[in-house]
């Protein structure tokens, strides 16, 4: 299965909308796209959805502490949203639910 | 081109418009096979074919004039020949270089398991490439106990190899010198941070076994703990701990968990290679994989974290998409 | 045989591409190339001339004949002022031929002949120089 990735921007935020699998074939495309967002001038927050995720990998994790790290440094907020089930559980199980800030539900 | 290949097929030229056999188009696909051994190329080929033409008869000028555009075509077929056999030869290299990267990797995790009169060692690693992602030590200690580590790092290959080397080191170089499983996460942590790249990370279970007192003291570092046989009840129980994966923050603190065995009792340590595995379309539920472990109790804790291996292997078709690593730890 | 000069044609269209070629086709046979070493001498031609079209825009292709220790060969040189090639290794290295980018195709021309040599810098230009000698 391939990656999708649908950018929304405002001037001060930008929602990445992740879909199909993030694995350590399609996440150096992902995190391309998110850190272009971080590193954008003027933007606050990032905000990654992964309502559409069927599968992610260790790398795929990886992806989101590089980013998670990026933004600490720039000073941006970094959100994820929408994780299912699977995705979830390995966030918990490696400790990076608790250094993102997680929101749930408000599926666009 | 010698001269010899050109008799040859002005030989089997003549000898097929003779009689147009299958016997010379055989011929003709086993001379294929040799030309590509001698690196002979396509349009050198088309060259000799046009060459041999003159020695049959009369070569129409529109002929003998198409051959130019046929050879000029084939010169980009050519190119692909040649640049395919350079890249053989290179991935040939590369896989040399692998068997020896892949060689110091095995040195790295012990070449025998310790013997104890009331704890049987079971282990099974094995890993989906040539490069495992998965790393496991088994230290043993003047004092009866047994340090056991399991761990699996981000990404396989080299990367992972490199990461493998330095978290042995460190671990046997911090060892002495630590109270706790907590103070080894929390000191191999920081190192594991300061030295790889951003987006890696190391899950590692680490732990010591009281060979006297049967007890198992361990830390979790964002990796899933495993599951705990009670013999006396019949069940399973999930291994509880949680902590940050390594390499993730530079202060990560841990919490020491603690698990008494008796007899019967039995100590799964797993990596996801384990758990995180498609059967057909969808995942291994943990109850699932419970059963399983279930079915092979009565046996050796290597026999059984043999059968569980053959099991899941034939369950998912013989395909082994992760590095899998199972060791069981049973007191007897 | 007459006595063989060096040529050189000035390249900004693919009239040009093609007119040198002619030229390196021609001087090959008179030196007494094969013929398949006619035709993969203006494949050579042909790729050098095309990274300058399409990547510089313009500059020359020059065809030499030379002879060095008795032995008789052809030289291509390539040269334009365009925009450089950032990393010759990379561009020298097999599968990215197929990339289409600038420097694609020279992989290819490198094993076709016997020498190759590159120069190159970023906005300064590109300087290729192969040799193929008659065997």
């Amino acid at each position: 299965m391939d990656l999708t990735m649908n950018i929304t921007r405002n001037e001060t935020e930008h929602l990445v909308s992740l879909s199909g699998d993030v694995d350590a074939f399609t996440g150096p495309k992902a995190k391309e796209a998110i850190m272009t967002s971080v590193e954008t001038p003027g933007v606050a927050v990032v905000v990654v959805d992964l309502s559409q995720v069927e599968y992610m990998d260790s790398t795929g994790i990886g992806i989101f502490i590089g980013v998670m790290k990026a933004c600490k440094q720039v000073g941006c907020d970094f959100v994820v949203q929408n994780l299912p089930s699977r995705v979830e559980r390995l966030f918990r199980i490696t400790g990076l639910y608790d250094l993102v800030s997680i929101r749930k539900g408000e599926s666009e | 081109m010698t001269r010899g290949i050109e008799k040859k097929y002005v030989q089997l030229l003549r000898d097929y418009l003779a009689g147009q056999g299958e016997d010379q188009l055989y011929d003709a696909q086993q001379l294929g096979k040799w030309l590509l051994l001698q690196d002979i190329s396509p349009e050198e080929m088309i060259d000799l074919h046009g060459r041999a033409l003159e020695y049959l008869g009369d070569v129409p000028e529109f002929v003998r004039a198409s051959f130019s555009i046929l050879t000029e075509v084939m010169i980009e077929y050519g190119n692909e020949h040649r640049s395919v056999t350079s890249m053989r030869s290179k991935h040939k290299q590369f896989q040399s270089e692998m068997a020896v990267a892949s060689a110091m990797q095995k040195s790295l995790v012990p070449q025998e398991l310790p013997v104890y009169p009331d704890v049987e060692i079971g282990l099974v690693s094995v890993a989906a490439k040539q490069i495992s992602g998965d790393y496991y030590n088994i230290v043993t200690h003047d004092d009866g106990r047994l340090c056991l580590t399991i761990s699996d790092i981000t990404g396989k290959g080299i990367s992972a190899a490199m990461c493998m080397s330095m978290l042995k080191y460190a671990m046997e170089s911090l060892g002495d010198m630590l109270h706790g499983p907590d103070e080894m996460l929390r000191h191999l942590n920081r190192v594991v941070e300061r030295n790889i790249d951003p987006s890696m990370f190391v899950t590692m279970l680490f732990g010591c076994y009281d060979t006297q007192k049967h007890r198992f003291r361990y830390a979790v570092a964002g990796h899933e703990p495993g599951f705990v046989y009670r013999a006396k009840e019949g069940r399973f129980y999930d291994m509880e701990g949680k902590g940050m994966a390594l390499g993730i923050c530079s202060d990560s603190h841990y919490q020491e968990y603690e698990v008494h065995l008796d007899v019967g009792d039995v100590l799964i340590l797993l990596t996801d290679g384990v758990t995180e595995r498609k059967i057909g379309r969808y995942y291994l539920h943990r109850d699932e994989l419970v059963s399983y472990l279930e079915a092979e109790l009565g046996t050796s804790a290597q026999v059984m974290a043999d059968n569980l291996y053959s099991k899941l292997l034939l369950l998912s078709q013989f395909e082994l998409p992760d590095d899998y690593t199972m060791m069981i730890l049973r007191r007897t | 045989m007459a006595e063989l000069y060096p040529e050189t044609i000035k390249i900004d269209s693919v009239a040009d591409i093609v007119a040198a070629r002619q030229v390196g086709r021609n001087m090959s046979r008179q030196l007494g190339f094969g013929t398949i070493m006619q035709s993969r001498m203006a494949t050579t031609i042909s790729e050098l001339a095309r990274n300058i079209f399409l990547y510089a825009g313009e500059g020359t292709i020059t065809i030499t004949p030379i002879e060095r220790e008795g032995a008789i060969g052809l030289q291509i040189t390539a040269l334009d002022a365009g925009p450089g090639i950032a990393d010759i290794r990379k561009v020298l290295e097999d599968g990215y031929s197929t990339s289409g980018a600038l420097g694609a195709g020279l992989p290819g021309v490198r094993r076709m002949m016997d020498e190759f040599d590159i120069q190159s810098a970023l906005g300064e230009g590109t300087k290729v120089i192969v040799v193929k000698w008659r065997s």
